[in-house]
């Protein structure tokens, strides 16, 4: 059969299954004028100035329909610019003017404006109409909305299309936008017809980003000028990897959009991303490098600072060995930053103490998910999502913390695929889960060992894909067969039917994806959980198709990329094991490398107490803020000879460094990213690195020439074609083939990527079961007796980990403190009142924080997170650790807390 | 329309929807009962927010009045509104007093609602003290007259035992697609206007996936004029009943929605009884059984509209969907649904009792059975009347006893019917067909005398102010067309500026070509019809053009 076609203006075209008219026009690049249209929104029908002339013959009866939401069929005649609907476009258009302010001058969004584009390609050249009543009369007197620190709403501008409105809803899933009244008096409101800041606006300015004219914008659009070059980056905030375009003019950035053909991220992005980026000149940004002289700081050029790095490294080598040196890497630099670091650490000065931050959030992750499957990494992409009919989410946030792939799990729920939250704090998303089993922080072993009790017991298990592509099976059956449950119920809090319930609809679905978060990895039994988590997916046959997997939210945007290039004390680049692969490393580096394996970063604070290490490298990472119990990591610190921090701002950590060296941010550097889902995209260089300050990868080939080491100088292309030669799974990526949208890895010599991961058999070969028993942490044991109650904490939407960079931009006047939430009975039992300050302590150390009462937690839990130096939430924190792989347990911290009167 | 919110609704389903929670008592609800409201459906708060203010009865300044005078096109051609406004106003005091759009009084006019009861004719005479006296039931009368030998719709229904013993008859006796066959060959069409055949939207909705569906009925009379489906919710409800039952069976749904105005406090509660009586049969199949749900409506013409509908129900804003999808593949709750008219239900009964072949002898073949007529307070004996499809116009007025005081035109069809010059009428015939070849339109074959008295002008004007009011505000062409057709025509009436024939012409097709639905493209129609019958009329108000105007006219 011949492929369908349809005639556009009496040329014939190949048509595609399910596309509108309007959109077979667009495919043809053949105009067609819209207003209220947005290629990423359901269709809608309200502008009708994309209506054509429609006839299913050639010379049949034509009828007027809207291009937008008529579905284009085979033998379709379509007239895009018959007279008639060119002049029905044009009065459409004069109609919408008749109802508008009349000098485009006035207006911020001049030459940037669909309407004023729309009015020129209608050619509408005057209003007909007698002057009379607009829209806008009823607008409230002041009516340009400026309450928010980045929106802006000025609806004299609004021409009604809605855009905005379904942009929230349909993108960003927030509904935060609607529109009262009905006829020509409907207008957009937000809430309950309020203000931007006292709504429950995200933020994230997908309506600015949609709304044709400027009725709806933000600080940053109206400066925006049409001749602004564009950069296309990756953001630097969190592991999903939107794509932004950065518009630049004079080395200064204007604005940032998300760029609708990204595949990431369709042109949506979070406040974050879109809004958080005056950290990159901001006034604190350090721009020389420093070295402590007589006790202070003191700026230095930086050949001095090198020079003295230099002689202090090889005196403590030659006094204490190799393994006396250390290096933490940072998930905020790109991958050949990080490759160049532990490169630095292993070839130049002949250690394997190399680290970096997926220690303290996803190395369970990593170590487990090797275990059971043979690769530490996501087994999906989040595009699955689309194809997915159950969706688990286990110790994650993601609405918070990974905004635009929160938005696409809530699109998805909200229209209905059932999710099940296994989460002890009621998030955004479980507010819509099927099921919310709310557990006890720490006990996700045992529910996790509930649900395959369940499965197993209602015979609901994948017998075929047991049988044929895993191992160990049957002593895990019995083992998973002999639980108590009503014990492993009781212990974790948890409903057992609700449990059971889930187990059977998780099971039961053809296509279930899992997520998790920080909430199973930072535990004493992290990785175990992450094993837990495998099981079920094997259990189930949830792994190596679309829709299905395996898919840890990567905290930190490059976080994925830091482990890959081997930073990590036990495998290196591509994740060799340092003990077992010398050999290749040195071939490939054409050098010798130490097989010994080194400190993870808590060793590394306990070697530095004992005075074992003497010198520490850290990249970008604030140690002192964010890693646990503070006190210690101070210790730690103080007592080493020489540290060396390079940084963009002087955060807690830099002030205690010997040497603190100007590094650049993400907008300044060119690299790549590697996101949650293994894409490697391209980080592009929007502005110069500040006056004074370098990339943080040509400090480190600096650094290795000082040592005596010939790198050259730092390019992203040059450096990523040393990493795949290393790197089996980059060994196809090349700076040039990578693209807009990246590429995920493994990617083969031709250039071929993986979107999903153990298709025909696991990376391990078998998948493999294990069972753990739920142990209780010993924290818990330790000293709940005096601190009966459990605080966990995580990020919000507005900060990034110690806030660094946010709380550098207006983020910080949306939200200024961490708050601790306290449920209602047990505020009302120590007699809390709501906005009040609480102390709260540990058996390490305590801080006072506001107290909100919320029922997002249940009695005996408190939650916080940890953005803000001034209460130093770490103070707290404790030593417990993941067993497997030293990841602290941030997620059960023992309290107590009393009223502060 | 959005989907999730379709979607968010489907989970709490049809017996707890948040638009009747809105409309519950209809007092407008503070910020912290909307805000929990919100939590409670999982939507944001400008979504319960956007919902209240659309409709008159739930925000607004039309909102939580003590009386409402009708304000609809009959009321209004016959005058005599004035006075009621006028003593409710003496009693209550102006600001308590709000309007309506057709209380389906229009028998007998002078149409009020006081306390969540409707009154006409002379019942405003025993208003006391604001309020009418609790032993005091509305006076109204109309005719219900046929000239069929034997009435279908209007007959009388003696024993519901009986009247539903056909249902276990049918599903026992004949298979589904027998059935749907016969609704086919029956050639019934909706009843709403749109004249759309009933059998074919029935497979449809059959043929389409899913476990869920819903059967719906479009109670939302809202043309001005028409009270037909009034008289049957209230006089003959279980005939709608039935015919939804029959379609829930047939196509696989289990739920049954019935959408009535709110203007219609009487149908509401009729209806609420026939549905306990259908209740007590226990009528079901296997695992197959029927329940009713009436939603309220809160006062909004555009709800006729049955993708508005839907979303009204959904508790969305009630702005019209695009299409497709059609309502049988993805209506109510994302779910395939059967939207019909009240009438169209009714018919079905009499249809499957055997009377296939006689249904389908009345009428001239595309349009077939018989059609209820609405005729207003102008007739000598205003009511509702029943006649084949294909009865004379002429035939339907004199059974009225012609006309009770010297009318100009016939508004049939509702707002977005034609408005027929009484020289035309002679040429009409009751049925889809013949009214469209003559440029009018039958529609819910409502009928409005406008009198002698009545400037044509001020009727386009009335026409486009309606239009303004109702329009959803979701199309440019409706939503900015009938406000500058509204403000053109008040110019040339205040004489501040005559009309551009050019551009109400252009304004006209615009909305007739481009609006999204029936109410802005409709709405031409009569306007066009009183430009081309009352050019003599309506000629001083039209601009004199210039030569090369009328060129490139």
């Amino acid at each position: 059969m011949a492929n369908a076609t349809a005639f556009l203006n009496g040329v014939a075209h190949e048509i595609r299954a399910g596309e509108s008219i309007l959109e077979f026009s667009r495919r043809l690049e053949q105009y067609i004028p819209t207003l209220c249209d947005d290629p990423r929104l359901d269709a809608y029908g309200s502008c009708r100035v994309c209506s054509v002339d429609v006839a299913l013959t050639a010379d049949g009866p034509r009828k007027v329909m809207a291009s937008c939401h008529t579905p284009i069929s085979d033998g379709m005649h379509i007239y895009s610019d018959s007279p008639r609907v060119e002049k029905l476009r044009r009065n459409i258009v004069e109609l919408v003017l008749s109802d508008h302010p009349s000098d485009c001058n006035d207006c911020d969004a001049n030459l940037n404006c669909e309407l004023q584009d729309v009015a020129i390609a209608t050619g509408v050249r005057e209003i007909r109409f007698a002057k009379g009543k607009k829209s806008a009369d009823a607008l409230p007197a002041v009516s340009i909305d400026q309450s928010h620190p980045y929106m802006r709403m000025d609806l004299t501008k609004c021409i009604d299309c809605n855009r905005c409105i379904r942009a929230c809803d349909e993108i960003q899933g927030e509904q935060v936008l609607s529109a009262s009244g009905r006829g020509f008096a409907s207008r957009i409101i937000k809430g309950q017809d309020v203000s931007f800041a006292d709504s429950d606006c995200v933020s994230c300015g997908a309506c600015a980003q949609t709304c044709p004219t400027g009725a709806i914008s933000d600080v940053f659009r109206a400066d925006l000028t049409k001749d602004a070059d564009v950069v296309r980056t990756v953001c630097s905030y969190c592991g999903v990897g939107c794509n932004l375009n950065v518009s630049v003019q004079d080395g200064k950035i204007l604005s940032i959009e998300a760029p609708e053909d990204a595949e990431v991220n369709a042109g949506h992005t979070c406040l974050k991303g879109r809004y958080a980026w005056r950290f990159y000149n901001h006034p604190d940004r350090l721009d020389t490098p420093l070295v402590r002289i007589d006790g202070e700081l003191q700026p230095v050029s930086w050949p001095y600072a090198f020079d003295y790095i230099a002689k202090r490294m090889q005196s403590i080598k030659a006094e204490h060995g190799a393994n006396a040196l250390a290096g933490i890497s940072s998930a905020r630099c790109t991958n050949e930053e990080n490759y160049l670091l532990q490169k630095m650490m292993r070839v130049v000065l002949g250690t394997n103490n190399i680290d970096c931050c997926a220690r303290v959030c996803h190395s369970p992750t990593a170590y487990g998910m090797q275990k059971s499957f043979g690769t530490g990494a996501a087994t999906n992409s989040i595009e699955d999502l689309k194809h997915t009919e159950f969706i688990m989410l286990i110790g994650a946030n993601p609405t918070s913390a990974h905004p635009v792939t929160g938005a696409k799990i809530k699109q998805k729920v909200m229209k209905g695929t059932p999710l099940l939250v296994i989460d002890p704090v009621k998030t955004e998303l479980a507010r819509y889960a099927d099921w919310h089993i709310q557990l006890r922080p720490g006990t996700n072993v045992a529910v996790l060992n509930m649900m395959a009790y369940y499965i197993i017991s209602e015979g609901l298990v994948d017998s075929h894909f047991i049988e044929s592509r895993t191992e160990a099976y049957q002593e895990y059956h019995d083992a998973i067969m002999a639980l108590d449950i009503d014990y492993l119920a009781t212990l974790s809090g948890v409903d057992k039917n609700l449990v059971k319930d889930a187990a059977i609809a998780y099971a039961k679905s053809h296509a279930a994806m899992s997520f998790h978060g920080l909430g199973v990895t930072e535990h004493s039994q992290g990785s175990r959980a992450i094993m837990c988590i495998a099981d079920l997916t094997m259990l189930t046959g949830n792994v190596g198709r679309e829709g299905v997997g395996m898919n840890p939210l990567r905290g930190q945007n490059n976080v994925q990329g830091a482990a890959d290039m081997g930073c990590q004390p036990h495998q290196g680049a591509g994740y060799f094991p340092v003990d077992e692969y010398q050999q290749y490393y040195q071939e490939h580096y054409n050098a010798n490398v130490p097989s010994d394996i080194g400190y993870k970063i808590p060793e590394m604070f306990n070697a530095a107490l004992a005075g074992e290490l003497k010198a520490l490298w850290i990249m970008g990472e604030d140690v002192v803020q964010t890693d646990p119990n503070q006190d210690h990591v101070v210790a730690s610190l103080s007592n080493l000879d020489l540290l060396v921090v390079q940084e963009i701002f002087l955060s807690e950590t830099a002030k205690m460094a010997d040497v603190v060296l100007p590094g650049s941010s993400f907008l300044e550097k060119s690299g790549t990213f590697t996101n949650g889902e293994r894409r490697v995209q391209k980080v592009n260089a929007v502005v110069n690195p500040k006056e004074g300050c370098k990339t943080d990868g040509q400090i480190v080939v600096e650094m290795m020439n000082a040592l005596g080491y010939p790198q050259a100088d730092y390019s992203a292309d040059t450096m990523l074609e040393e990493i795949s030669q290393v790197v089996p799974f980059f060994a196809g990526i090349t700076w040039q083939n990578l693209g807009e949208n990246g590429l995920q890895w493994p990617v083969n010599e031709q250039g071929q990527d993986t979107k999903i991961l153990h298709i025909d058999s696991f990376k391990r070969g078998l998948g493999k079961f294990h069972f753990y028993e739920f142990e209780e942490s010993v924290e818990v044991e330790k000293n709940s007796e005096h601190y009966p109650y459990i605080l966990t904490t995580s990020r919000n939407l507005e900060h990034y980990n110690c806030g660094t960079m946010t709380r550098r931009t207006s983020n910080g006047d949306i939200v200024s403190e961490d708050i601790l939430l306290i449920n209602t009975d047990d505020a009302k039992a120590k007699n809390i009142q709501d906005n009040s300050k609480v102390r709260l302590f540990s058996a390490r150390g305590e801080i006072e924080l506001t107290a909100q009462i919320s029922n997002k937690v249940k009695p005996g839990v408190l939650f916080t997170t940890f953005h803000f130096p001034e209460l130093m939430i770490n103070r707290v924190t404790g030593d417990v650790t993941d067993k497997e792989t030293l990841c602290p347990e941030y997620k059960v911290v023992s309290v107590e807390f009393e009223g502060v009167s | 329309m959005s989907k999730n919110l379709t979607q968010l609704a489907r989970r709490k389903g049809i017996d707890n929807t948040l638009f009747q929670r809105l409309v519950i008592g209809e007092d407008s609800k503070s910020k912290a009962e909307r805000s929990d409201l919100a939590k409670e459906y999982l939507v944001g708060e400008a979504i319960v927010h956007g919902t209240a203010s659309f409709y008159d009865f739930i925000d607004g300044s039309n909102a939580n009045k003590k009386a409402y005078v009708c304000n609809g096109s009959s009321c209004l051609c016959a005058g005599t509104q004035q006075a009621v406004t006028d003593k409710l106003s003496a009693q209550l005091g102006q600001e308590n007093i709000g309007h309506v759009t057709c209380l389906g009084r229009c028998g007998q006019n002078s149409a009020f609602q006081i306390n969540g009861e409707n009154f006409s004719g002379d019942d405003i005479n025993a208003l006391t003290d604001g309020v009418m006296p609790n032993a005091f039931t509305s006076q109204e009368h109309y005719h219900v007259t046929t000239n069929l030998a034997e009435p279908i719709l209007t007959a009388a229904i003696d024993n519901v035992d009986s009247y539903y013993a056909l249902f276990n008859q049918l599903i026992q006796n004949h298979t589904v697609d027998s059935l749907l066959e016969q609704i086919s060959d029956s050639g019934l069409r909706g009843r709403g206007g749109a004249g759309f055949p009933t059998g074919f939207k029935w497979k449809s909705c059959r043929d389409a996936n899913g476990e869920e569906k819903y059967i719906v009925c479009n109670a939302d009379e809202g043309d001005a004029g028409a009270y037909s489906d009034r008289y049957l919710l209230e006089q003959r409800p279980h005939t709608v009943l039935f015919g939804m039952l029959m379609a829930g069976y047939l196509s696989g749904a289990k739920t049954g929605v019935l959408y009535i105005r709110d203007e219609y406090p009487a149908a509401i509660s009729e209806t609420k009884r026939a549905i306990e009586q259908f209740q007590a049969l226990n009528i079901s199949c296997d695992d197959w059984h029927f329940n009713f749900k009436i939603v309220k409506g809160a006062g909004a013409y555009i709800c006729g509209e049955e993708t508005a509908l839907l979303r009204s129900i959904e508790g969305q804003r009630p702005l019209v969907s695009v299409r497709p999808p059609f309502p049988t593949q993805s209506g109510l709750f994302g779910c395939p649904t059967i939207v019909n008219n009240v009438e169209t239900f009714a018919s079905v009964h009499w249809i499957l009792d055997g009377n296939i072949e006689r249904f389908r002898a009345m009428g001239n073949g595309k349009s077939t059975g018989s059609k209820l007529i609405s005729l207003d307070s102008s007739f000598v004996k205003p009511g509702i009347y029943e006649v084949a499809m294909g009865c004379s116009l002429q035939e339907v007025i004199d059974l009225a006893g012609g006309y009770a005081r010297p009318l100009k035109a016939l508004h049939i069809g509702g707002p977005l019917g034609g408005v027929v010059p009484i020289n035309q009428v002679a040429n009409l015939s009751i049925d889809f067909e013949s009214f469209a070849q003559a440029g009018f339109l039958l529609g819910h074959a409502s009928v409005i005398g406008i009198g002698e008295e009545i400037k044509m002008i001020e009727y386009i004007e009335h026409l486009f102010d309606f239009t303004a009011v109702e329009s959803c505000g979701k199309c440019y062409p409706c939503k900015l067309g009938s406000v500058r057709g509204q403000e053109m025509i008040q110019n040339a009436i205040d004489g501040t500026q005559k009309i551009n024939q050019t551009l109400l012409n252009d304004l006209l097709e615009t909305m007739q070509l481009g609006s999204l639905c029936a109410l802005g493209g409709g709405v031409p129609l009569p306007i066009n019809n009183i430009l081309q019958y009352f050019a003599d009329e309506i000629g001083e108000f039209i601009e004199t053009q210039t030569a090369q105007e009328v060129e490139h006219g």
